[in-house]
């Protein structure tokens, strides 16, 4: 009686393995799909969707092919939480991709370390260094094993735009922010490093996005950075400010010698836009990168989705899915330990060029840093890439 | 010390935003004292009036000043179909009922537009004089905040005008009034209620195509200035349209002092028209205790 018992459930836990192995690896996915953040979680999921396809034309991930269940966060950190624990306990998945905006990351760390999933995170850029008091995603998960950051910290991104700025030989910048856990902390770290390259900043001041409820009238903020009459203005916003930041500024009569914008991505349109002329911005993918892994994924996205990829967040996304299934293949297993083992281990496929996972200040796993930015600035409605010199596609102008 | 020039710069910039926040509130002001009925889904049209601008300007390269007389009336029809298709069978629930359809027909109108143009910020991009400022001294009177504000003046001081002086609007007044007198001397409530709802909503469709041309559309943008409307509505008295625009002139210039002498002053915008808010019902109800 036992051994029949015996022979029944293992032949059931044999069928529910082999269950298991025919349905593959599913990766759960948090982005905002709609709300306004939406433009950026759409080529979040264009990205995924399309290193899906490649991943399974390529045979899968353990012989199965790999599948993804997409969550909507709106940007909302209550709705992002709610999306993460029904990926933990209805979906059950063990691995976590994804991500956008600081404030839904904070929300998540608490739930993050009930669950412990594997976490490879392409957004949430706020870190605590250089801002005392202040403990950002860095400080709060960076040193857990099973979180792999894949964005540069908000400090990466400040090195990288500094170092453009003290290359344009510019004596003085105005610094405009919007005012929540991505343009706060960033605009402080920012003047830090700027006053530190040894360049003035008369002014530091914030202003509400119209993501966060802003109507668009930046008319007072700006009016006082042009009182300081600064070599450069310094912004940091989301992409729907770019449009009445950069007008208003024409608008205003204000002239400075260069514009520096910071979005996490630009309006697909504003590059035809006259006050676009001359405007320069950080961006982590453009598709007239000169590199040959650049230009393959820019082939296929046109060819999948009818367009270039102008926002960075899908070549990230592209890249996250694919470092999952390169690590989870080359682990042989879903155990975590070994796919962490070789997330550590292993240099991952991108749009941007090989990459791997390093310590930063703090966190024990960082994707890109400084070094995955560009600046770009546009030229007769071409984004054209003017630094790093290396990289560069045309020489930086003057708005002067 | 305060700049003088800054702070004049913060009047002008406060008296032209006025206009549009006049626009956007008087169309609130028109549902909820005619209709007696708070429409959340106001701020929705006026995001459907910016994507109409946006996508006439994309698919046949018409100019928003050209565009204003397409999507106007289209939004007054979509207006007067959603009067007649919804809110009218709601009309006699409780409020509830009817703040919860006017804020689900929010809801939907949201996501249908983030179905059609996504969610990305859509720029209307070839148009050069959403740039232009024209330098009076040192003070500078952007060229779209001007236009926007004499178009909004003339319609709100039109709408004034039709309200008092022609028929369609008397009986407005009247239905606004009392709803039963006006049945009982042969008005037709209903039709007024629809004249009123769908006026509202093309209102809201004008404002939507300036918000095209000032800022990029996405499908949230309405939310934002749903909300100043909703101050300036209990500012000006709820169902009061001719206190709107004084009410508008308050709100806007008081923000945009706020905004100017204040560090950091834009990030306490809201806080000033919720404290205008608090302050005004604080008054209120003390006056009539």
């Amino acid at each position: 009686m036992h051994r029949t018992v015996r022979t029944l459930f293992t032949l059931l836990a044999l069928i529910a393995l082999g269950a298991a192995a025919a349905q593959g690896v599913t990766i759960g996915v948090l982005t905002p799909l709609t709300g306004g953040a939406a433009g950026t979680g759409q080529a979040q999921r264009a990205g995924f969707e399309l290193a899906l396809e490649e991943i399974n034309a390529a045979g899968g991930v353990l012989g199965a092919p790999l599948a993804i269940v997409i969550e909507d966060t709106q940007a909302n950190p209550a709705v992002g939480l709610a999306a993460f624990e029904k990926l933990m306990t209805e979906d059950g998945v063990e691995f976590i991709a994804g991500g956008f905006s600081s404030g839904v990351t904070l929300a998540l760390v608490e739930s993050f370390r009930t669950f412990q999933p594997i976490v490879m995170w392409i957004g949430g850029a706020v870190s605590g260094i250089g801002i005392d008091g202040f403990d950002g995603i860095e400080e709060l998960i960076g040193q857990e094993d099973w979180f792999f950051h894949v964005h540069p910290w908000d400090y990466h991104n400040v090195e990288a735009a500094t170092a453009f700025v003290a290359d344009t030989g510019s004596q003085s910048v105005a610094l405009l922010h919007e005012d929540s856990a991505f343009g706060g902390p960033g605009s402080a770290g920012a003047q830090a490093l700027i006053e530190g390259a040894g360049l003035t900043v008369p002014l530091r001041e914030a202003f509400t996005s119209t993501l966060l409820g802003g109507t668009g009238d930046f008319r007072a903020a700006i009016a006082k950075a042009a009182a300081t009459d600064a070599d450069l203005l310094y912004w940091i916003g989301y992409d729907s400010d770019v449009v009445p930041l950069t007008s208003q500024v024409r608008e205003l009569n204000y002239n400075p010698q260069y514009i520096f914008g910071a979005p996490p991505g630009w309006p697909t349109e504003f590059a035809a836009a006259p006050e676009a002329q001359c405007v320069t911005g950080l961006i982590g993918f453009l598709p007239n990168l000169p590199t040959p892994e650049a230009a393959a994924f820019t082939t296929a996205y046109q060819a999948k989705f009818g367009a270039e990829p102008d926002n960075y967040f899908s070549a990230l996304a592209y890249a996250n899915l694919w470092a999952y299934a390169d690590a989870i293949n080359a682990a042989g297993t879903t155990d975590q330990g070994a796919v962490i083992a070789e997330l550590e281990a292993g240099t991952f496929r991108s749009p941007i060029g090989d990459w791997s996972f390093e310590p930063s200040v703090v966190g024990k796993h960082q994707g890109f840093t400084t070094d995955l930015w560009l600046v770009f600035q546009y030229q007769d409605g071409v984004r054209e890439i003017v630094w790093p010199i290396e990289k560069a596609t045309a020489p930086l102008v003057s708005c002067r | 010390m305060i700049d003088p020039t800054l702070v004049l710069q913060a009047l002008v910039s406060g008296v032209l935003a006025a206009g549009l926040y006049a626009l956007v509130s008087v169309g609130l002001a028109l549902a909820i004292g005619v209709i007696g009925i708070v429409n959340f889904a106001h701020g929705e049209f006026f995001m459907v009036g910016a994507f109409f601008a946006y996508q006439l300007f994309v698919s046949f390269g018409i100019d928003p000043v050209v565009s204003l007389f397409l999507v106007a009336p289209a939004l007054g029809l979509i207006g007067a179909l959603i009067y007649a298709s919804t809110i009218r069978f709601v009309l006699k629930a409780p409020e509830l009922n009817q703040m919860l359809l006017t804020f689900g027909l929010g809801i939907i109108l949201q996501n249908l537009a983030l179905l059609v143009w996504g969610g990305d910020p859509r720029t209307i991009s070839g148009i050069a004089y959403r740039s232009i400022g024209f330098q009076i001294g040192p003070i500078s009177v952007g060229l779209v905040p001007l236009a926007s504000f004499v178009i909004s003046l003339a319609l709100v001081l039109g709408l004034y005008w039709m309200l008092a002086r022609t028929a369609t609007g008397r009986a407005m007044r009247a239905v606004a009034q009392n709803r039963i007198g006006a049945a009982l001397v042969g008005l037709e409530v209903d039709r007024v209620y629809l004249v009123a709802f769908a006026l509202s909503a093309l209102l809201a469709g004008i404002g939507g195509v300036m918000i095209a041309v000032i800022q990029s559309p996405t499908p949230t943008i309405g939310l934002a200035f749903t909300l100043k409307a909703f101050a300036i509505v209990v500012v000006a008295g709820l169902g009061n349209i001719r206190g709107v625009l004084f009410a508008s002139l308050f709100v806007a210039i008081a923000e945009s002092m706020v905004a100017t002498l204040v560090p950091n002053g834009d990030t306490l915008r809201n806080a000033v028209f919720f404290a205008i808010i608090f302050v005004v019902l604080v008054w209120r109800s003390r006056r009539v205790a």
